[in-house]
């Protein structure tokens, strides 16, 4: 079955947020919703590699920024395409400031248990989008 | 460059200070708007502490002696204690930083201000706040010495 | 005196290290790891990472700093995501590492995960990272 959806990172490399998103869109694409969602580089839409610029043109879009800086939402919408559903890391770390990440890469406890709840969000969101699609 | 901040590039960061403000040495702002200051944070000190997730801010009505504890701001990395660089009450606190506490980030000489206060000793609590090019050196000396430490 | 007299003059001290990040494949997830461990351990104070996607986004900050500083870009695979970026927003890389045909040369196994990283992956982690870190000690003395 073709998948439906395509959520993308930013995975920036100077906070902790970046490893964060990174974590919860695998933790998604693997276990949660491996035959209804992808992901794919964020830098291929950059090269204007044609695959990763039809895989996003052809599917709904959601990305999943750290922070405010939106670096994942900006670079979909500079390939001209429209994102569904742009979340941040920083909204969910709000609502969970006892969640503070050890490190920006080893999250350690806490930053996994926020993976997991970003995770879950992610996965509402997927729900929401299929759902307006049908 | 604009002419209304001095600006200090250091790697691959910028660092603005906004030339009509004072500065107290623990890194806030302040600028006198009739009777009454308007306090914010600094942009080193934005930089330092990372991204806002949270502000306490005091109440209105509060008197507050320079030096005072002024509230909290919260990021991913710290909680820093902010404090008071005059001695007054507090007039109005910036509400919008409650759904919107990365203005403090974003904006922090504009948007992110803080608090505002009517000073009760302005003559004597502005001597001791620094005009924008003596903390423009000041932050150029922490800013070496902080990155040279990493 | 011209901006090019001047940039000659420069003597460089750090050298920015892009990373790709791709999150496709495992050798995206080594490259955050070795850029790091670059940063963080290996060269502290004679590095800075730059942020792939902020600096594609427009950042003027990691764009500037990699039109005047010497970069390395690190990419998982031949797409060469960060050393084409790179070329097109700021300019030439003074080096590229592409982490699939490092590790192959070195008959290194590709992680099986992209997730996490064992302790045998370390091995590919500090492969790449001290690649990084010759290179930077190369261009750093070059530019002495």
């Amino acid at each position: 079955m073709e998948k439906k959806v395509v959520v993308l990172p930013c995975s920036g490399i100077g906070k902790a947020y970046g490893e964060i998103g990174r974590q919860a869109v695998y933790e998604l694409v693997e276990d949660l919703r491996p035959d209804d969602v992808t992901t794919t580089c964020l830098g291929r839409l950059m090269i204007d590699d044609p695959a990763a610029k039809a895989l996003v043109q052809n599917k709904i879009v959601i990305t999943i920024d750290g922070c405010t800086q939106d670096c994942a939402r900006k670079t979909v919408e500079s390939s001209g395409k429209k994102v569904e559903c742009a979340l941040r890391v920083i909204e969910a770390f709000k609502k969970n400031r006892d969640l503070k990440p050890e490190g920006i890469l080893e999250l350690g406890e806490p930053g996994l248990k926020l993976v997991h709840i970003l995770a879950q969000r992610l996965n509402e969101e997927v729900d929401r989008v299929m759902r307006k699609e049908q | 460059m604009s002419n209304d901040f001095m600006e200090m590039t250091y790697d691959k960061f910028i660092f603005r200070v906004e030339n009509s403000y004072l500065y107290h040495p623990d890194e806030c702002w302040v600028k006198r708007n009739g009777d009454l200051v308007t306090v914010g944070v600094t942009d080193f000190f934005q930089k330092t502490i990372g991204d806002v997730i949270f502000i306490e801010l005091p109440e209105t009505g509060t008197e507050l002696t320079k030096g005072d504890e002024a509230g909290m701001i919260e990021t991913i990395k710290v909680n820093v204690t902010l404090i008071s660089p005059v001695s007054g009450t507090i007039k109005e606190v910036n509400g919008g930083l409650g759904d919107n506490p990365q203005w403090v980030n974003t904006e922090p000489y504009g948007e992110g201000w803080l608090f505002k206060m009517a000073p009760s000793d302005w003559e004597a609590d502005k001597k001791e706040l620094m005009e924008a090019r003596v903390y423009f050196s000041l932050m150029e000396k922490k800013i070496t010495k902080e990155m040279a430490k990493e | 005196m011209s901006e090019e007299i001047m940039l000659e003059e420069i003597k460089y001290d750090k050298v920015g290290i892009i990373p790709c990040n791709g999150e496709e494949i495992c050798e995206g997830t080594l490259t955050r790891h070795a850029s790091r461990k670059v940063l963080d351990k290996l060269r502290p104070g004679s590095t800075v990472t730059i942020c792939l996607p902020l600096f594609i986004a427009g950042d003027k900050g990691e764009q500037n700093f990699a039109k005047i500083f010497p970069t390395i870009t690190v990419d998982g695979c031949d797409k060469r995501c960060s050393q084409l970026s790179t070329e097109r927003l700021s300019g030439k890389p003074s080096h590229s590492i592409i982490v699939s045909e490092l590790l192959k040369g070195h008959g290194i196994e590709v992680p099986q995960s992209r997730r996490t990283l064992t302790e045998k992956d370390q091995v590919a982690v500090d492969v790449v990272a001290e690649e990084i870190a010759k290179k930077v000690d190369e261009i750093l003395e070059e530019n002495r």
